[in-house]
């Protein structure tokens, strides 16, 4: 047993740390939230050069073949630089959700472009009651020659406006289905929702009668409620890796600045009041870290209890991030409030991510569910 | 990372749980005597001082393999041994700081529990400030002349001997003039009295010292170094037993789940209220988190390396766990929660309790506000995290910038 990165995984950290400091500073990151696409294909470039967008994906793909515990890695890090771009709707979303239920075709077709940095993807689960159970979905599928007619109102989409393809669940006389969009598909309309986090877009995507071919359906017709239940678990885990990391910047940002930051003839640190929240900080930071490496090695190991572990990584650091970058503005005071100071980008990712891959309440259904059925 | 355990710890945990079953005992234990029949046939087992060096009758076992132990104890529901501060403080100290005649005199007698240990640390001014402890030992040629009063001194009642710290040097700064003594308890001008604590119990002792005795051979490493070894002693405080704990934890919340299948509110069962299955779920991620960290924990026991401060967070992070389980807990079982008798059977927590004794959940609720004020309370762990972790400056106090104690 061995709760420690290897040398490989350290090694993975610190290069995806030093590339992010060189071409993810917060210049870039407030530059991106007034481009029009959001993101930089240069950076997205270079990205495929380093080997992270095909990180998790079969090395039969074009992938490095790397786990969950590697992808929380990078996406930590990617946290940490609020790196604006559509790496998690991409990789994640898209391409462990083809992994999970990609007919051989689509695996052959889109994870080398995905890997290589040719396509942008992206997958939409939530739609207008904002319920995460995939069980919920009401779009509809109904059966037009050899092909389907999709049908619904899907609302944050991620990165919705620059992908290549879409996950669709939707319910079909089968069951649950999932579905790859063209997103220039007629019938398909997007409209762009903006939200605090300067470092990510989403769209409310509407489908009226969209017509997709027999080749657009994944797995098997009304096969798709496992595929999306273990897509919508490694999706929470990597945005609680996402969150760490923007609340490990918070809690570097306060440390460092309560050292030097002076009030009544002494720096703020050495109060006890300010001491206090920070060792607070810290230990949610720790456990938050712990919650977080523990689900990504058991969804990969395939361990017993990696479902729930993967609703105790969300919903402990849905509250852990909270708690962390919101002191991290209350140690900063006046400062931690202004717009120039980077704070707040790391703060807003967090913050909206919370709700995203399921909510604190949902998962923490999810454990109890588990805690009277395990004994 | 790989958190599988090893062939070597699965096939291990199955022989400690075979014995187990072989040797737990089938009657309550009640008396003292009870609790050192136990005792013994742990030790017999190898069960206890499992990581010491084998020269001093320890097992030489791997930090995984003490957890394990500790681990399947829990489980089983095993009753304490009885010499607990003996195996988990005292003897590590003396390995640590003690010179090879205290080790050969002390240390087998602590594994037999043929000598019963207390520590001497806390006074009732002297607490979280432990530094600011007035017990003087005054050197007397051949031995020290110890005068003071101790309090919430675990075991005293039954204890043999003392760990202490007293005032050697009222000339130094307060941290500098403290030394390190083994006691004998069993002597004139040692009286202990048992402390009633909220609980109802006395686990806890004052002890009075007028003009006892500490021979020169019981001093513990050079004097006014007793600071320094009070140090590493407070570290034995956390490490291993943190899976224990956890399982303990586990166990606890499995009855509350249960209770909450059995109690109704508004004519269904408590368990299908959302506002429970929240709680519920809430505690149950808590324990789970905690259950990661003692698994972080141990390996870098495994690895050789010390948890140092890292040992604060662990502690703070249970010790306030404990206080939000517990007060949840409560808050479900409603009126019931707080009975300490007549509560009826399905609404009873029948396992240890911190101190390992059969409890109540009013009792656990109790206790849960001494483990954030015990061994280091929140606010001086969080002091230790903020300077000694994220290297925070420390504060102007009078006590560090004159030389007075």
């Amino acid at each position: 047993m061995n709760f420690s990165f290897s040398d490989d995984q350290v090694l993975l950290k610190n290069s995806v740390r030093a590339a992010l400091e060189e071409h993810c500073k917060s210049a870039h990151v407030r530059a991106m939230a007034d481009d029009a696409k959001g993101y930089s294909d240069d950076l997205w470039g270079e990205m495929g050069k380093l080997g992270w967008l095909g990180l998790p994906f079969p090395e039969e793909h074009g992938g490095a073949g790397l786990g969950l515990v590697e992808l929380a890695i990078l996406l930590e890090e990617m946290g940490r630089a609020a790196y604006p771009g559509p790496f998690f709707s991409t990789v994640v979303l898209g391409g462990l959700g083809l992994t999970l239920g990609g007919t051989p075709a689509q695996k052959d077709k889109w994870l080398p472009a995905i890997a290589s940095g040719r396509a942008r993807m992206t997958a939409a689960l939530l739609e207008e009651h904002l319920d995460w159970d995939p069980a919920s979905t009401t779009a509809s599928a109904t059966k037009s020659g050899s092909g389907w007619i999709l049908s619904g109102v899907k609302r944050f989409v991620p990165w919705a406006h620059v992908a290549d393809a879409i996950l669709v669940p939707a319910r079909s006389a089968e069951g649950l289905s999932l579905f790859l969009l063209d997103p220039k598909s007629v019938g398909v309309t997007l409209s762009p929702m903006k939200g605090i986090d300067l470092s990510n877009r989403w769209s409310e995507m509407r489908l009226d009668k969209v017509a997709v071919g027999a080749e657009a359906i994944m797995s098997q017709p009304g096969g798709a409620a496992t595929v999306l239940e273990s897509l919508l678990r490694r999706a929470a885990v990597c945005a609680s890796a996402d969150m760490l990391g923007a609340a490990r910047r918070c809690l570097d940002m306060s440390v460092e600045y309560v050292k030097v930051r002076e009030q009544f003839g002494q720096p703020i640190g050495s109060f006890q009041a300010i001491r206090h929240r920070c060792a607070e900080m810290l230990l949610e930071a720790e456990n938050a870290h712990a919650a977080v490496y523990y689900a990504a090695w058991a969804l990969t190991a395939g361990a017993e209890d990696a479902a729930v572990a993967s609703s105790i990584c969300k919903s402990y650091v849905n509250e852990a991030a909270r708690r962390v970058c919101g002191d991290s503005i209350q140690v900063h005071g006046g400062i931690g409030f202004t717009w120039e100071y980077d704070l707040h980008l790391y703060m807003k990712r967090a913050k909206a991510l919370e709700p995203l891959y399921g909510d604190t309440e949902y998962h923490r259904e999810l454990i109890t569910r588990h805690a009277i059925s395990a004994r | 990372m790989d958190l599988n355990y090893t062939p070597e710890d699965i096939a291990f945990r199955k022989q400690v749980r075979a014995w187990l079953e072989e040797n737990l005992p089938r009657k309550e234990i009640r008396t003292l005597d009870d609790r050192l029949g136990w005792h013994r046939k742990l030790y017999e087992a190898g069960y206890l001082g499992m990581g010491w060096p084998k020269e001093y009758g320890g097992g030489g076992a791997r930090p995984m393999e003490q957890a394990i132990v500790a681990d399947e104890l829990a489980r089983s529901k095993a009753p304490a041994p009885a010499n607990s501060l003996g195996i988990g403080i005292v003897g590590p100290t003396v390995i640590v700081h003690g010179t090879d005649a205290q080790k050969k005199r002390y240390l087998k007698k602590i594994l037999t529990a043929e000598e019963l240990w207390c520590q001497l640390y806390s006074e009732p001014n002297a607490g979280s400030d432990l530094a600011a402890l007035k017990t003087s030992a005054v050197d007397q040629g051949d031995h020290f002349l110890v005068n003071g009063q101790k309090i919430w001194t675990s075991g005293g009642k039954v204890a043999h001997w003392g760990l202490l710290l007293a005032r050697t040097d009222t000339k130094v700064p307060k941290h500098k003039g403290i030394s390190c003594f083994l006691m004998n308890m069993r002597q004139p001008g040692v009286d202990v009295r048992p402390l009633k604590q909220i609980t109802g119990s006395s686990e806890f002792c004052e002890v009075f010292m007028t003009n006892a005795r500490v021979e020169k051979s019981d001093q513990m490493g050079k004097l006014g170094e007793g600071w320094a070894i009070a140090q590493t002693t407070l570290g034995y405080e956390r490490g291993g037993r943190a899976l224990a704990r956890v399982t303990n934890y586990a166990s606890q919340h499995s009855r509350l789940v249960e209770a909450a299948k059995k109690m109704r509110r508004h004519g269904k069962p408590l368990i299908e209220d959302p506002l429970v299955r929240q709680k519920i779920g809430r505690i149950w991620a808590d324990i789970e988190v905690e259950r990661y960290q003692a698994l972080r924990t141990l390996t870098q026991l495994e690895r050789g390396e010390h948890p140092g401060a890292g040992g604060s967070l662990t502690k703070l992070s249970y010790s306030e766990l404990e206080k939000r389980y517990m007060e949840l807990a409560l808050e479900i079982l409603g009126p019931y929660g707080q009975l300490t008798e007549g509560a009826p059977k399905e609404f009873q927590l029948e396992i240890d309790t911190a101190v390992g004794e059969q409890g109540s959940w009013a009792y656990a609720y109790l206790w849960s506000r001494a483990g954030t004020i015990y061994a280091g309370s929140s606010e001086i762990q969080k002091n230790v995290i903020g300077e000694r972790i994220l290297g925070l400056p420390k504060e102007t106090r009078a006590d560090r910038v004159g030389g007075k104690a």
